[in-house]
Formats: structure tokens, sequence, C-alpha cells
């Protein structure tokens, strides 16, 4: 049987993928492993390689052709076989079909619920973006849990065959889940214990959770149910109770009139539509920061009270925190001092995505300077937030929204947002933390302050 | 608590033991004139005279025969050997004698004796001084052997061999010796045969390994893991190797899921090989990845020292295998 290429799955929310480039021709001898073309898919561009050796008879996409996942891309004669044949029988379009796409309404529900779930998503849209949310969610769940519900194709498992360790085969097991909806991390795809913990049924696309909430079965009268710590539970309450309880806290806030920032933000966006990048107000935060923190280089430090040393950085590493069911990460953005808008925009992203898809590197997870953590998503107006030693301050963001401000002696209505910076008092004093504050002001208020 | 010297910890160990009974007694090529090869056994001659720190001639087939032999006859006897790697030429003794006499003459004898020296990889010794006996003898019914990796346990584990009714291979490392540690006074201070140390308690993965590695590399790659990769490392210094604690190990590794071992042995047959064999039954339906085994190189021991030093596991081995199982 001649080996039919398919456009694989590269990343969990590609549909299709598109042929920029071969690397063969025709009649051309591969080798397993080879690479015979370049994919784009909607996050990066990779290359596809054979799984077979032998020639490569048909090449059913030109350049620059769509092809939906599983759809047919080539195929390879196997040694034995006649490229001429092969390529007569594929001639009326060949056998492989393509992958069912998921159907648009599970992207769009698993949209909406990143946005809910990413505490540093798009502040200034999110009461828009929680309405079509939830004013999708009714109709659209039963479709949706229908496709979720479907058996799972596995890509990569050889021969259909799940790989998973025998303690995640036992905790699966215990909690009744289906081995064949988890999707493993560890090396060849083996399903291990982290992908049955993280597992809830929206590791499907979302659409569970966000249907599941409101139904969830009311506890009873009487009823008791005890629920163990998860490891990352017992993780997050050691470090926040060590911090709370050894770091000496302390609290500025201040309101920032962001009014110009939101329709400068429209304004890029409109020109950056073309290349499908949206910035969120997010971004500007963090350029912002990062620009606050360089002329204020006591905030972005690490301290180590067993030396009484503190270590200030050249490099701003932003810590931001993603919540994640049951938990959150602090994924970190390194050397956001040289990035512009676009790039802090495109590589959050990516980090907020693998952060939800747990597939975070450790040093990635490293070594912040500073941490910002929003809450903007959920229209909070302002919190504190909890200090991630060794570092020694972290900016809680609250909603954009307009609110009733005095400007001269007229109320008129502005969009407002309110942050509230924590600081270690064992190395921040109080006008160091307002310094700080008023220079962030000054600069998202006045946005071309960043380009002096 | 006194600091003292691995070999000063071993030296208070059979030093005590020999005041405490008379029957315990010294022997082993320069142990009493020139005062140990190592200087384990500075003052003893003094101490004790020429009848119970007894000089040999260079025939290890022939004084650890008359250990095996006074030891069935009612002794106490501490074989020293300069190095293990020697052991080649008397194993007979070791293996068919001291292991088998009690059980061939149905309990009639017991062979209460202790073979001890230094063991493995000893820094530019060359290929044919360098053997880690372990495996060799671990595998041996009727043999205890025990591998300390601190100056304490060195001399806990070294009163507990000589007061032991079955013989005892006790493994030091003449890299060891000098390393210095806190050790107990106490008289009868002994640790107990068969029983493994939890070292470091931990979350994630359990480490085990004994003797020199611990010090030399299992240790500092401990710390680094702890500090530096935020893995929660339960540390087992295994202490006895035969028997093996296999209850500890097993406890551990349900609990973290995830076990790598280090020795300085060769893999294939070594004595993690074995280890891993006891565990992979007890464990399987606890493992969420395969057990890693951080051994030296299958290759003759190199006298270069960079070559040496690069057969051998290193602290960045053991933090990669540890990351392996761990998927980070």
């Amino acid at each position: 049987m001649p080996s039919e290429i398919t456009m694989p799955q590269l990343s969990d929310t590609m549909t299709e993928g598109t042929l920029v480039k071969w690397k063969k021709k025709e009649g051309d001898k591969v080798a397993s492993g080879e690479e015979i073309a370049e994919v784009e898919t909607d996050k990066a561009t990779m290359p596809m390689e054979a799984f077979d050796a032998g020639t490569l008879a048909v090449m059913a996409i030109a350049e620059g052709g769509k092809v939906p996942v599983g759809g047919l891309v080539g195929v390879i004669a196997l040694a034995g076989e006649k490229v001429d044949e092969v390529k007569k029988k594929y001639a009326g379009g060949g056998t492989a079909k393509p992958q069912e796409a998921k159907t648009p309404v599970i992207e769009k529900v698993a949209d909406q619920q990143s946005y809910v779930v990413a505490s540093h998503g798009e502040i200034h849209e999110t009461g828009a973006d929680m309405h079509n949310a939830s004013r999708g969610t009714e109709q659209e769940v039963a479709a949706a849990t229908a496709v979720v519900d479907a058996p799972v194709v596995h890509h990569g498992n050889g021969g259909g065959r799940v790989f998973v360790s025998p303690l995640a085969r036992r905790i699966a097991e215990d909690k009744k889940i289906d081995l064949g909806q988890l999707k493993g991390t560890g090396p060849g795809g083996r399903i291990v214990q982290k992908d049955v913990l993280a597992y809830t049924p929206a590791d499907n696309g979302g659409a569970k959770v966000a249907a599941a909430q409101p139904l969830a079965a009311p506890m009873t009268s009487g009823q008791k149910t005890v629920i163990a710590m998860t490891k990352m539970r017992v993780a997050i309450a050691t470090a926040l109770q060590r911090s709370k309880q050894n770091v000496p806290h302390f609290y500025e806030s201040i309101d920032i009139d962001v009014e110009d920032l939101s329709k400068l933000r429209e304004r890029l966006n409109a020109k950056l539509e073309k290349e499908k990048v949206r910035l969120s107000i997010a971004d500007f935060i963090s350029k912002g920061v990062a620009a606050a923190l360089l002329r204020h280089p006591v905030l972005n430090s690490r301290f180590d009270a067993s030396k009484n040393e503190v270590t200030q950085y050249g490099d701003v590493n932003l810590g931001l925190a993603v919540s994640i069911p049951d938990g959150l990460i602090v994924p970190v953005l390194r050397g956001v001092q040289g990035m512009g808008l676009k790039e802090i925009r495109q590589r959050s992203v990516d980090l907020y995505d693998r952060a939800r898809a747990q597939r975070l590197k450790r040093e990635e997870q490293s070594e912040a300077t500073f941490t910002i953590s929003s809450l903007g998503s959920f229209g909070i107006r302002e919190f504190s937030a909890i200090i991630n030693p060794p570092e020694v301050g972290i900016l809680a963001v609250g909603a954009a929204e307009k609110r009733a401000v005095v400007r001269g002696d007229a109320i008129v209505a502005r969009t407002m947002m309110t942050v509230t910076l924590s600081c270690d008092h064992r190395v921040v004093d109080g006008a160091t933390a307002a310094d700080f504050l008023k220079t962030l002001k000054e600069i998202l208020e006045e946005p071309a302050m960043l380009l002096v | 608590m006194a600091v003292m010297q691995f070999k000063e910890a071993l030296r208070a160990a059979m030093t005590e033991e020999m005041e405490r009974d008379e029957n315990v007694f010294l022997m082993g090529e320069e142990v009493a004139e020139y005062n140990g090869a190592y200087k384990v056994s500075e003052g003893m001659l003094k101490q004790f005279g020429p009848k119970r720190v007894i000089d040999t001639p260079i025939s290890e087939a022939a004084f650890s025969g008359l250990g095996v032999g006074a030891a069935c006859m009612g002794l106490r006897p501490i074989i020293e050997y300069m190095s293990w790697s020697f052991t080649w030429v008397c194993i007979d003794q070791l293996v068919n004698n001291a292991a088998n006499i009690r059980y061939m003459s149905g309990g009639q004898y017991k062979c209460p004796v202790v073979f001890r020296g230094g063991n493995g990889i000893a820094h530019q010794l060359g290929a044919t001084h360098s053997h880690r006996m372990e495996s060799v003898y671990a595998r041996i019914p009727g043999l205890i052997v025990v591998a300390p990796s601190t100056p304490g346990d060195a001399k806990g584990l070294l009163k507990a061999s000589i007061r032991c009714d079955d013989p005892v291979i006790f493994l030091e490392s003449e890299k060891m010796l000098g390393e210095k540690g806190e050790v107990p006074e106490d008289k009868d201070f002994t640790l107990p045969i068969g029983v493994a140390n939890v070292e470091r308690a931990g979350a994630d993965v359990t480490v085990i390994s004994y003797g020199r590695p611990l010090q030399r590399v299992v240790r500092p790659a401990v710390e680094a893991l702890v500090n530096d990769h935020g893995i929660d490392v339960e540390l087992i210094d295994l202490r006895t190797l035969r028997p093996l604690d296999l209850e500890t190990l097993v406890a551990s590794i349900k609990k973290t899921n995830r076990c790598v071992i280090v020795d300085e042995d060769w893999g294939y047959c070594g004595m993690g090989a074995g280890i891993l064999f006891k565990l992979q039954k007890p464990c399987f339906d606890y493992l969420d990845a395969p057990i890693e085994y951080v051994h030296s190189d299958e290759i003759p021991v190199p006298f270069n020292h960079y070559l040496e030093e690069a057969m051998m596991p290193s602290v960045d081995r053991i933090v990669s295998a540890v990351k392996e199982v761990c998927y980070r």
C-alpha cells in the first residue's frame, strides 16, 4: 500500500494547514523522517516529515494551497511499488478523507472560555465577550457535547494504541476517566499522571465545563464532601502562606485614566488587522510596567533574606499570573524591556496557551523579576495580590471601565483603571512604590511616553 | 557527637568492639607495623599488641581463608583488604566458604567475620584496581553487604557488622577516608543492618544510592534539583545492599511514583540493575515513568583523570535523569 501523507494536526486549534513549500519533487526518493514540505498552521510554519521511505509519487496540493487536517497532501510509493501506478490510482483524488473539522461552535466556546480563564486577557472587551459566551452557551452546548463525546482519533500513538504509564492507567480507572479522552504529554505521547490529574471534560474544547458550571449538582442538606488537595493546590498553599507570613506586605493603589490608551489601541489594532494581531490593554500594561521598572530598579529585583542581598536586574522578566482549573500558573515573559507591543502580544498568548495546556517548560516559569496579576476580565475593580518571593513586588490590575471623574470643574466619563502595587517593605519603601506608580500612570495616560 | 574523619570513625568502631569483646581481632596487609595502608588502623597495634592486630603476607586467599576458619572456631575476625579489587584472587573463600558454611554444616558453624576495605573507583588506580564489587557479592545468599556513606554511618554499621553472626562484606572507599562528619561517641551506638535511611523526605521522585557516589555527586545533584529546578526529591541511602530494605524503597516510590537509582557500577547486571529488578513488580502500578538507572559507562575504568571522571555518574547526568522521570 502506498503511504498517504495527510495534513497533521500540529496544534490544538489547527483545523487546516497551508502547504507553503515543497522540499521534494515528484519522483524524488524520500527517507523516513526526511522533511518533505513546510506547512503553515495558525501559529507557526513547521516542517512536515515523511513517515515512510520511498518515492514521492503524488503531490496532491500545489504550493500555497490549503488542506484541512487529515486531508491528502501527497503519496509516497513504497519499495516495490510502481510510481506510475500509484500516480494513476490517485489521479482521481485518492482515498484520504479530511478529518471532520471541529465545529466552529466548539472553537468559539473554547475561545470565550479562554478569555474568562485568562486573568490577563482582553480587559477592555471582556464584558462583551462574557456576554457572548453565556448567550452562546445554552443552545450550542448540546451540539458541542455531542462532538466531544464522539470517538477520538489518536495521532502519533502507533496504530491507535494509547501509551499510558501504569500509574496514570490506575488513576484513570479509579476516577473512571476514559483514557481515549486524554492527550499524553510524555515521550511519544505517553499519558502520564499529570495528564490524568489535569483532565477535566473541558480539555475537549471547554464546552463541557461551560455547560457543567450552571448544572453542577448542588450539595444536598446534610451532605459532606471531603476533597483531597491536589499537589498543585498544596504547592500554592505552601508558597502563599510562606509569603504572607514572612514578607511584610504593604499596598498602594492608583487610578489611571486609560481613555487615550484605549483609543490608541483601537487605532493600532486597525492597522495590525491584516497581520491578525490584536493588542490588549494588558500588553500596554506589560510594556508600561517594564518601562517603569527600568526607571525604578528597586522593584525589578529579587531578595535573598538569608544573605540580606537584593539582586537588581537589567532585564525585566514579567511573571504573568494565569488561572487554570483549580490553581494558577505564572509563566514568565523574559526581556520585556526590549519588546514591542506586537511581540509582547504574541509571546504572551503563546505562554497563556501553553500554561493552560500545562506545557510550559520549567525555565518558562522561573526567574521572574516582577509579577502582574489581573482580574480585570472578571470585572473586579481593584484587589491586592500576594507577592511571589523572592520578587519584591506584584501589580494587581483591575478592570478598565467607564467611570465618572472630575476634570476641572466638570464631571466627565473616562475609561479608568485601578492598579494596586504590593511591595515587600524589607526592600521597598512607601515613597519608592509611589514613585513607581506615578511613572506607570504617566506612561499609561500618555503612551507616547514609551517613545521617550 | 564528635566530628571525625571516615577513617577515624572506622578505627573507633574497631577499637570499641575490640575493647568490648576479646574475640575480635584485625588482620590484613600492613595493618599493624605500618599503621594501615590508609592509616585506618593507626595506633591499634600499640593498643592491642601483635596477637590482635596482625600483619599478613601478600596473599588475600590465605588470610581470607584464615579469617573464615577463625570465625568458624569462635573468633570474630576483621579482615582488611587494601582494595576490594584484590578479592578476585580470594573470591572462593568469600563466596564458597564464608557464605555457605552455616548452610552446608546444617547450622553447626556460624561465620562471624567482617571483610572490609576500599571499593570502587578511587581516582587513577586504573582498570584492574577500580572494580566495584558490590554487585558481585550482593547477589550471594549467605553474605551481608554493607556500604556506608558518612563517618557516622561507618561507625554504626561497622560495629553492627562486627557483632553480626554472619559474614559481612563491608565496602568503603579510599576517597571517603578523609571525609569528615558527626559521629556518635556512645560505645553502644550501632545502626541496624538491612535498614535504609531516608536521608531527605520529598514528594516528587525517589533517588536511591549508596556509598561513595552519595557524597561525590548525588547529594549535590539533589541540592540542585531542589533549589534550582523545584523538584522535591526523596533521597534514600541504602546503607545495606544485602539484605535490601525493599519495604522502605517501595513505600517511597508508591508515594513519589518515580525513581532514579544512582551508583558507580556498570549498568548491565550492575547493583542498580539488581535493585531495579526487585522494585519493578511491587511498584509497577505506581510508576508514572520507567525507573532510571544512572551508572558508569560500560568500559574498563580509564587511568586518565578526565576519562575516569567522564565515565562516572555526574551531577548533570543525575539531574537529567530525574528531570526525565518527572517529565520536566
